[in-house]
């Protein structure tokens, strides 16, 4: 596909083209530098220099409280009617580090059973991506999963040129749309810019652990018995603001509600959290993941480990979320780096412990105090 | 655990009590902000008791009593035993009723000091107790949380109550709710909030309105064991937090000798 180009003070005519066509929504910020993508309607509210929003893109995809049937059980069966409410939607400004948090849900949602929820809502939403030129904050871990350059997922993505804006088409969709406005073609003086952009970042984004990928999933796999659990687990608040604001994590709860007729009713479903105290309690009460440390682990495993296995690529992102929504300054940096330097120190024989003197699931006192 | 949580029969409308203690009465007078859906509850259920709003009294047995307040003396006391006795179903309404509320901090005071400023020298007169959450004196079936209550929860529970149905509050902390409203953290304003260590089910009610958590539904099952880290990322004083507890949640010190499920 093409690139186009299109000048910074054309950006606003641009969004206001596209907000008629269908729902704009962009990054916006919310103070203390808190950042949300919000529905915009030209570009002075958009803030193009902006750090990962509260909640990711995921949001639009899959929204906190969806509504998924009604029901009536008033006759002899019981009737449902499915209910999905996917509009047009256009979301600009989406950093590396989103797209491929959206990358993963689509994985994910399109394994069978499709949720046909998701997929009608990702069928009618235009991505328009937006290239990081530096780091953002010291939470990000982007360059440790490769997600600091723009690895497809989007219609199209800007990258800032000067007082320009280059665009990579990467979609019919796209392409339909920078043809309708009319955006001019990027000569090769452009590409070469854009080559150079690219080669400058090689320079500022280093693997912020220091170990590739598949070395890092070993090591976390190795690690399940690691004090670094416990460590984290004693800090864990059991809030689950890390998950909810992960971009790839995508567990929900589902619950009926009956209306005041007692014969009428809806089914939603809910972000749900692997951290809390009631998500792995059962029918009698027992609790597969009682402890603080067994589920911090639990989150790990899902972002560094198992994912790898299932759908070849971590399930970590890089956006550093989790990090600064951590209201107990759990660190993911810190916790990745923690594990990997036992892991040094056992292997090069210094690590004094074994798993037996480390039981994750004897301890009870730290739950139960 | 048994309960009394068999469906109400629907040939007449089930009756329902409303019932005050020590409370100021705004859980109740939540009732009137309910709006449209206000319609549809008295299209359900016959309310026969209502202090507030109307002066018939009721002299059978109730099938729904929702009990706003905390108990402080003994009259109050002997009045619920009364009131259970009559009910098949008891609800406790509001935060007074649910965990004592801000009734509770009273118990943070020598009970004859406490009653000697309120009732100047002859405080002997007017006989009073440490204050207790409703469940501290009888059973209770349904907890409706908050201060005040937060109408589509009463809704819920209501309809819970009326087929039959546990009701279960929310057993997360408040922020389990706020992060899926993308408010920006309290604690990143610079001000400590209540929500990591609060039963949710609000839908951060307050955070939303730019408030921060009080704490009025009282604390999760399992709350975090120590705030120091909160504390010390944000640069917060810990009497700062453990005071903010107290104000809704001294009555908590009672739950040690009652067995509440």
């Amino acid at each position: 596909m093409n690139y186009h180009i299109l000048k910074k003070d054309e950006l606003d005519g641009f969004i206001r083209k596209l907000a008629t066509k269908m729902k704009v929504c962009a990054p916006v910020a919310k103070g203390h530098n808190n950042f949300a993508f919000e529905e915009v309607s030209s570009a002075a509210g958009i803030a193009l220099d902006y750090i990962p929003t509260i909640l990711p893109p995921k949001k639009y995809f899959m929204p906190p409280r969806e509504k998924l049937l009604d029901f009536d059980i008033s006759g002899d069966k019981p009737r449902d009617t499915a209910s999905v409410d996917a509009e047009k939607l256009a979301i600009f400004g989406v950093h590396t580090c989103d797209l491929a948090g959206i990358q993963c849900l689509n994985m994910v949602f399109s394994e069978k059973p499709r949720d046909y929820n998701y997929i009608l809502r990702k069928e009618n939403i235009f991505i328009i991506g937006l290239e990081c030129s530096r780091y953002c904050d010291g939470s990000a871990t982007c360059a440790l999963v490769g997600n600091h350059y723009p690895n497809g997922g989007y219609d199209l993505f800007f990258t800032e040129l000067g007082d320009k804006f280059i665009i990579h088409v990467n979609t019919q969709k796209g392409e339909d749309l920078v043809e309708g406005m009319g955006l001019p073609k990027a000569s090769s003086a452009y590409l070469e810019s854009l080559d150079d952009v690219r080669e400058e970042k090689r320079a500022v984004f280093q693997n912020e652990i220091g170990v590739d990928q598949k070395t890092l999933a070993g090591i976390v796999a190795a690690r399940q018995e690691s004090k670094v659990w416990q460590e984290i687990g004693s800090r864990c608040v059991s809030c689950g603001n890390c998950t909810n604001v992960c971009p790839t994590c995508y567990c929900f709860d589902m619950a009926d509600t009956i209306n005041l007729d007692m014969k009428t009713g809806f089914r939603t479903r809910t972000w749900d959290s692997c951290q809390f105290e009631t998500f792995a309690t059962v029918a009698g009460g027992e609790n597969f993941r009682a402890e603080r440390a067994g589920r911090q682990r639990h989150r790990i495993n899902r972002k560094f480990s198992y994912p790898l296995d299932k759908f070849y690529r971590s399930f970590c992102t890089g956006c550093g979320r989790c990090t600064r929504t951590c209201m107990a300054k759990i660190s993911l940096k810190d916790t990745l780096k923690a594990l990997v330097a036992e892991s040094r120190s056992v292997s090069h024989g210094t690590g004094q412990y074994s798993s037996s003197s480390l039981p994750l699931s004897g301890d009870e006192s730290m739950v139960k105090g | 655990m048994k309960t009394e949580k068999e469906p109400v029969k629907t040939a007449a409308k089930p009756k329902v009590a409303f019932f005050d203690f020590a409370c100021c009465e705004g859980c109740q007078l939540q009732v009137a902000n309910i709006g449209e859906s206000l319609l549809d509850i008295l299209g359900a259920v016959d309310v026969v008791e209502f202090r507030e709003v109307m002066s018939e009294k009721y002299d059978k047995d109730y099938d729904v009593a929702i009990i706003e307040g905390s108990i402080t003396d003994h009259h109050a006391e002997e009045r619920l035993k009364k009131i259970r006795a009559r009910s098949k179903v008891l609800i406790a309404y509001g935060a007074c009723a649910a965990i004592g509320g801000v009734n509770g901090m009273k118990n943070s005071f020598d009970l004859d000091e406490i009653r000697q400023s309120v009732y100047g020298k002859d405080f002997k007169l007017f006989p009073s107790s440490p204050t207790r959450p409703i469940h501290q004196v009888v059973k209770v079936d349904y907890t409706i949380n908050g201060c005040p209550i937060y109408p589509p929860e009463l809704i819920e529970v209501l309809k819970h109550a009326l087929r039959g149905l546990p009701y279960t509050v929310p057993d997360n902390p408040v922020c389990s709710e706020c992060k899926l409203n993308e408010n920006v953290c309290m604690y990143e304003r610079g001000v400590s909030c209540l929500g990591p260590w609060t039963k949710a089910g609000c839908n951060s009610w307050c955070v939303n309105n730019g408030n921060i958590c009080y704490g009025c539904r009282g604390e999760v099952t399992n709350p975090a064991k120590n705030a120091n880290d909160v504390i010390g990322k944000y640069n917060l004083k810990p009497e700062l937090v453990k005071n903010k507890f107290d104000m809704y949640n001294k009555c908590k010190e009672g739950d040690i000798n009652v067995n509440r499920k």
